[in-house]
């Protein structure tokens, strides 16, 4: 009986003890998943001036609300797209275009505009010779508004009906990325 | 289900003295009665496992067993509605034994916790024994509460449930593994409760005031998983189960071994699971297997029947596949897979496989109980435990990240509870107790994502006393509680450069109860309880802030919220005529101020990966009121039947609307055969206590819910119809039970609405279990 008045004194002071000890800070993680920039260059292929449409997202899901600048395309002209991913939380920025790159059999991105005149084909392919969409070819029409929404989906299914093509409803997989602008061809 | 019956067996045991001179001449008279009839019970099976002789009780209840040797024995009464009971016993002369039979339904059970003297408990409880652990293991703790009246699941596919009681669950619902409050990550309402059933004898689902002592929640249910004291049998003896089940290919193996040896007395257990994907009525349910390892040590030590000391040392861990096709990106995704009648991902073969999106939790304890009688009618009791909880969760990562969990945090908690119980003259009984409770939360930075739970330290006390009183046929209950609660909580900002926030708090809650019930006649029972409670909002209601993978949606805490009050009123009536007819009502009504809940905004929260729909902690004045019966009928010796029936209606009040995610409606029924006689196939082999059992599962739609209030209307109402069979072979020193059964007869396809994947794929269809139970 002794000894276990002696353990439950003893237990007791470690419970005061255990509450009197402050929490450390937490370690803030790295964030090395994160996209906070898309950035859609378009160069006219007779020379001219890039057109950049980015979406910039900078304290990620939550806080501000997300930078979208549009762009204004020529009509009836061929451009050459090419997409780049940014972590701009980091400093300098870590480019995540060469992740999906390197993973470019488990990624594939999706453009859907509802600009008639407007469309996007796919400039480029992985090993088994599936579109990713990092390299694109835009070609414009007559005049016209809409918009143009840019998807990436992790682990699609591209061997699915339509989904080589840049068809987006069979492909599955998961939402990395979706992003809409506003454009402009005049 | 014939499973579901729960039955207490309380001996009384008289022996005669006629001391016979020759050895082999002894005789064995019993009688057997209903404990809460007190009427004679016919066709009650009894057994001597050594010399394999055994009778039934005739019209009287009596039964007589002539030419008993000299020895040590092990006798095994059973009977429809009752569980086997053994009981160890040494014949030496003529011995008369008087049985009496608590032979009533689940919810009608009298007094469940093993005392010196009866506890007063005037509320009904809900208690799972150990024969349905040991045939329904191949489910998790929660599964074992699915059939009982007035519980209700939410689940995470087939392998993560949580158990629901009158309403609440997570936050208000306590769980206690063997005494100590069960810490974890109980707030998420896709984790599991990290309890073996395997180690447990007994689930007690505590609804009335009795669950003041335990502290859980706002009025909510407190649930028991303990295991029972070791037998004072010097003998060895153990149990070794198997349960194979079709769906998922699934086996469960278990082993338990026991000796109350002259020093210490022990119990080990062990138990190993794998599963592989489940299958709906239609297809496979990709990436939905499971595996689990556990192992636990029980020692008790006791010094002249005054002091006890009972040291118990548990670990759990699982790893759990969620169904691939419920991983989405963001909104789009989720319309599109609301569309889909099949889940995306889904394979055309099964597969052992467990890939990401999965869950892989540890949990471990050790604990030590002390108790010291200074009399009879009073004692001390000092409980201390410490609990590591590690859990990581999976997402589907870029870059090889998928091995890196997008959710790891690490708990450690350690329990003080110091509890001293007098039992007065007059049959007044006091309880009086403090507990300590100190949880360190950490996040692991592996992650590489914000995380959704900030790190903390909590620490609580809480002081409580009941008092009870019997008074000729009114029984009277008081209980009263205070916690103190404080919260030291760093959490990190949303904003670039990240910053540490730190946050303290300290919260007060009271709580009142107030229990009384009547005993009309031996028969009939009224019973009223009213209670006051206040609980503080928890850390993930305060301070969620992030993407929730596993349910898609961006949460919100809130550091404005303030105390949730509640009120409970439950008003309960048995009647139990005969011992072939038992009913039991109960009625609910709990009114809440300032009731927590997490709310789907109208706002969609814009982010690279689209839009993602959001939810906020916010309080609202709300109600529930619920009524769940149970009835329990003979229809002829061998034929008995079981109906249950739960109503529920959530409503939220400041807003003129239902409460989101309340149980829907259901109705249990069951009927068993059981043969009167043993099937004799050989000199050697008798199949005993053969039953056949048919049972009916109806969950209504969940008509009480707006449309805007959820993605899509609540699933339609379905019906799932199981049967089981079973029988038990004995021998001298074994007995082995053989079940086969089938959930889900004819395979229809359904979908749940507490079953959080019904967005995505449908439940599971038939599965045929089939087990083996050995007992030595």
């Amino acid at each position: 009986m002794k000894n276990s008045k002696y353990i439950l004194g003893l237990l007791f002071i470690l419970g005061i003890a255990f509450t009197a000890c402050d929490k450390d800070d937490p370690v803030i993680p790295e964030e090395p998943e994160l996209i906070t920039t898309l950035n859609y260059y378009l160069t006219p292929v007779d020379g001219g001036e890039s057109i950049i449409m980015s979406f910039q997202d900078l304290d990620g899901d939550g806080g501000n609300a997300p930078i979208i600048t549009s762009a204004t395309l020529a009509s009836n002209q061929m451009y050459n797209g090419r997409l780049e991913l940014l972590n701009e939380v980091d400093s300098p920025a870590e480019d995540i275009t060469e992740e999906i790159a390197e993973e470019d059999e488990d990624h594939q991105f999706f453009f859907q505009t509802d600009i008639s005149d407007l469309s996007i084909n796919y400039s480029d392919e992985d090993d088994n010779g599936n579109p990713v969409g990092l390299s694109t070819t835009l070609s414009t029409g007559a005049a016209g508004a809409g918009t143009i929404t840019i998807t990436l989906r992790h682990e699609p299914s591209k061997s699915e009906a339509g989904v080589s093509n840049g068809i987006i409803t069979n492909a599955g997989g998961e939402t990395d990325i979706e992003v809409t602008f506003s454009v402009n061809v005049e | 289900m014939w499973n579901k019956i729960f039955v207490h067996i309380f001996l009384w045991l008289f022996i005669s003295i006629n001391v016979n001179g020759q050895d082999c001449e002894y005789s064995v008279k019993g009688y057997v009665f209903d404990e809460t009839s007190q009427s004679a019970l016919a066709y009650v099976n009894v057994f001597i496992q050594e010399t394999q002789t055994g009778t039934t009780t005739d019209d009287g209840g009596k039964f007589i067993l002539n030419n008993v040797c000299a020895g040590h024995y092990h006798f095994i009464i059973s009977h429809i509605g009752c569980e086997d009971e053994k009981f160890h016993f040494d014949i030496f002369k003529d011995t008369i034994i008087n049985i009496g039979l608590s032979h009533t339904p689940t919810s009608l059970g009298t007094v469940i916790i093993a005392g010196k003297k009866n506890d007063f408990y005037n509320q009904a409880n809900l208690y799972v024994k150990r024969n349905i652990i040991e045939d329904n293991s191949n489910h998790n703790l929660s599964g074992l509460l699915e059939n009982e009246t007035g519980v209700h699941l939410i689940k995470n596919g087939s392998g993560i449930s949580k158990p629901v009681v009158q309403g609440l669950y997570g936050n208000r619902l306590a769980i206690l593994n063997n005494g100590v409050l069960q810490s974890g990550q109980q707030w998420g309402n896709d984790h599991s409760p990290e309890i073996d059933p395997f180690s447990s004898d007994k689930i007690t689902v505590l609804k009335g005031a009795s669950a003041i002592e335990y502290g859980g929640g706002n009025l909510g249910s407190v649930i028991l998983s303990e295991p029972k004291r070791i037998e004072r049998e010097p003998h060895l003896h153990g149990q070794v189960n198997y349960i194979f089940d079709s769906n998922g290919r699934g086996h469960t193996l278990n082993s338990r071994i026991e000796k109350y040896g002259s020093k210490l007395a022990w119990r080990i257990n062990g138990t190993l699971k794998k599963s592989g994907d489940k299958k709906s009525a239609d297809y496979f349910l990709n990436n939905t297997g499971a595996e689990e390892a556990n192992f636990s040590v029980q020692l008790e030590k006791s010094w002249n029947e005054k002091f006890f000391l009972d040291v118990y040392g548990s670990t759990f861990n699982t790893r759990l596949g969620i169904l691939r096709g419920s991983h989405i990106g963001n909104l789009t995704d989720l319309e599109q897979a609301l569309t889909n009648d099949v889940p995306f991902f889904t394979e055309p073969d099964f597969s052992y496989q467990i890939e990401a999106p999965k869950q892989q939790v540890s949990h471990h304890l050790l604990k030590t109980k002390s108790k010291y009688f200074f009399t009879d009618n009073n004692f001390l009791e000092f409980v201390i435990a410490g609990q590591i909880n590690d859990r990581k969760e999976f997402d589907v990562r870029r870059s090889g990240r998928t091995d890196i969990p997008s959710l790891s945090l690490s708990q450690y908690s350690l329990n003080l509870n110091l509890k001293y119980e007098h039992l007065f003259d007059k049959e007044w009984k006091l309880k009086v107790g403090n507990q300590h409770i100190v949880t360190d939360n950490t996040n692991n930075p592996e992650t590489g994502i914000l995380p959704l739970i900030p790190d903390y330290l909590s620490y609580k006390n809480g002081l409580f006393s009941t008092l009870s009183k019997k008074m000729n046929r009114t029984y009277f209950n008081i209980g009263l509680r205070y916690d103190y609660e404080q919260q030291t909580v760093l959490t990190i900002s949303n904003s670039v450069p990240r910053e540490i926030i730190r946050f303290e708090n300290t919260f007060n809650n009271f709580n009142g109860l107030l229990g009384i019930k009547y005993e009309i006649s031996t028969a009939q029972s009224i019973g009223w309880n009213i209670g006051y409670a206040m609980r503080n909002p928890a850390i993930n209601e305060l301070y969620s802030n992030g993407l929730h993978q596993g349910v898609s949606g961006i949460e919100e805490g809130d550091i404005g919220l303030k105390i949730e009050k509640a009120i409970k009123n439950t008003i309960e009536y048995k009647w139990v005529p005969s011992s072939n007819f038992a009913i039991n009502v109960l009625a609910y009504h709990q009114l809440f101020n300032d009731y927590i809940f997490l709310n789907p905004q109208d706002e969609i929260r814009l982010t690279i990966r689209g839009a993602f729909p959001v939810f906020k902690y916010e309080q609202t004045d709300a109600n529930i009121f619920g009524v769940d019966v149970s009835s329990q009928f003979t229809i002829s010796d061998s034929f008995l039947g079981l109906i249950k029936y739960s109503y529920l209606r959530g409503t939220d009040v400041t807003n003129d609307q239902p409460l989101i995610f309340m149980p829907p409606n259901s109705l249990f029924g069951s009927l068993t055969y059981r043969a009167h006689k043993s099937i004799r196939l050989s000199s050697k082999w008798n199949l005993e206590d053969v039953e056949v059992e048919i049972s009916n599962r109806l969950v209504f739609e969940q008509t009480n819910i707006f449309a805007e209030q959820d993605f899509i209307a609540p699933p339609n109402t379905y019906n799932l119809v199981g049967l089981k069979l079973s029988t038990n072979l004995l021998f001298p020193h074994t007995k082995l039970r053989l079940f086969l059964k089938a959930d889900n007869l004819f395979n229809i396809s359904y979908r749940d609405y507490l079953n959080r994947q019904r967005y995505f794929a449908d439940d599971i269809g038939i599965s045929i279990t089939s087990g083996i139970n050995i007992k030595f």
